[in-house]
């Protein structure tokens, strides 16, 4: 059964069972930005299962996986669609490159939606990706 | 910490004969403290006759799990609402759209109602369940949002070393496999954690489930599972579905004692709700924890 951490928010887990249940990848992040989920479809894009990798902290996920602006600069942490999701509890959209476990690297239009369910605030985001076709290159 | 079953039926009443020994009256459950304090669990059909029963001057808090039909109904017929000697305190979630009071008013109002919530003679108080714990009586009462149909509580009650869980209308299963889910995932899981009793929605035998996915209740394999996570002690099988007369539920129930039976557990800890029921529900010392006094 796992650890025994604290339950996450009603809001977070049913979130992560729709995102479970959908094809299109996502990412689940927590109040503090972690990464706290992804779905299958994220797995395949990222070359990692969710289950291989844990909950990660923004730093850690950002440092595995970008992303990248256009001339390959890594995108600052703040500036993140996630980020901005969870703290202004506003919607954020990017498109950037990622790259996965393999090394490859993909040009990926990103959406993040906070999940604000009290007046405190966001609990967390949802952060869909939708690949661009046809510009996968692998790394020199 | 006493209880009594006054309505472990969900949906809608379903009276009649084929009813009578599980009962027929919708969700209510009075707990009396060591205190003296009493606390109502919904308010069903079930809370019209404990209304009846209740002789003394009543001090009475009733906590709604939410405000479908079958936790409010009976509070119109609740016979204390109409003693000006009756104090009454009811808890509920909170609402970014309106207060508890103008919630309920929707049912206690023209045209659904003859009477309106401000000509009840009784005095009445509406409160919005707190975020964290509190205390009425000697009880320790904690809440949270826990996955149903609309916004929806589970209780945690607990006095000395008891603690009893009230979750009535529940699906943890949606969308998850919960054997597979690690417990952080699990909706109503620090709720019902480790409890001396659980009282959980149990509406479907496991073969009706699945023409009922997403209803906001559980199948009897899922509320099981649900049990054998959080570590509860003993389980109180409630919110019986409207079509289950007393054979149908007599088989789920040893069904369900079978099941449990599967999953590690002593048959005997598994209970279908009855009304009328009055439990005694212990402390750890004993590993049943709980007796039936009636």
């Amino acid at each position: 059964m796992g650890t025994m951490a604290a339950q996450k928010p009603l809001e977070l887990i049913l979130a992560r069972n729709l995102l479970t249940s959908i094809s299109t990848p996502a990412f689940l992040v927590d109040q503090d930005a972690a990464l706290v989920f992804y779905n299958e479809a994220a797995g395949a894009l990222l070359g990692r299962s969710f289950e291989d990798v844990g909950r990660m902290s923004p730093e850690e996920w950002t440092s595995r996986y970008g992303p990248f602006d256009s001339n390959g600069q890594p995108l600052e942490l703040d500036e993140l669609p996630t980020t901005r999701a969870v703290r202004d509890g506003r919607p954020a959209h990017a498109v950037f490159t990622i790259r996965s476990a393999t090394g490859s690297k993909r040009e990926i239009e990103s959406s993040a939606f906070p999940i604000v369910a009290s007046e405190e605030g966001s609990s967390g985001a949802m952060i869909f990706f939708w690949p661009q076709d046809g510009d996968e290159a692998e790394d020199a | 910490m006493r209880l009594k079953v006054w309505g472990a039926r969900g949906s809608v009443p379903a009276p009649g004969p084929e009813m009578n020994r599980y009962g027929g009256n919708t969700s209510c459950v009075e707990i009396t403290l060591a205190s003296g304090e009493h606390l109502i669990l919904d308010a069903g059909t079930g809370i019209r006759t404990l209304g009846l029963d209740l002789t003394v001057s009543p001090h009475v808090n009733i906590l709604l799990t939410h405000l479908h039909l079958d936790h409010i109904q009976g509070l119109m017929f609740f016979p204390p609402c109409f003693r000006a000697d009756a104090d009454i305190t009811i808890w509920g979630p909170a609402s970014p759209e309106a207060s508890l009071e103008d919630r309920v008013a929707r049912y206690i109002s023209a045209p659904l109602s003859p009477v309106e919530v401000r000509e009840l003679p009784c005095d009445v108080s509406f409160r919005d369940t707190p975020p964290s714990e509190w205390q009425l009586g000697s009880a320790t009462i904690r809440c949270e949002a826990i996955n149903h149909r609309g916004p929806t509580l589970g209780f945690r009650i607990t006095e000395g070393d008891t603690t009893l869980c009230y979750i009535p209308d529940h699906e943890p299963a949606l969308g998850t496999v919960l054997g597979d889910t690690d417990p952080e995932w699990i909706s109503g899981y620090d709720l019902a954690r480790d409890a001396d009793l659980l009282i959980h929605d149990c509406q479907y035998a496991d073969d009706e489930y699945p023409l009922h996915v997403g209803w906001g209740h559980s199948g009897m394999s899922d509320a099981l599972t649900f049990a054998s996570c959080v570590g509860a002690r003993r389980m109180l099988l409630f919110h019986h579905d409207p079509l289950h007369a007393d054979g149908f539920l007599d088989d789920l129930h040893a069904a369900a004692r079978r099941r449990w039976a599967e999953l590690g557990g002593d048959p005997a800890l598994i209970t279908m709700a009855r009304e009328g029921e009055e439990l005694e529900v212990g402390t750890a010392a004993t590993p049943a924890g709980l007796t039936t006094t009636a």
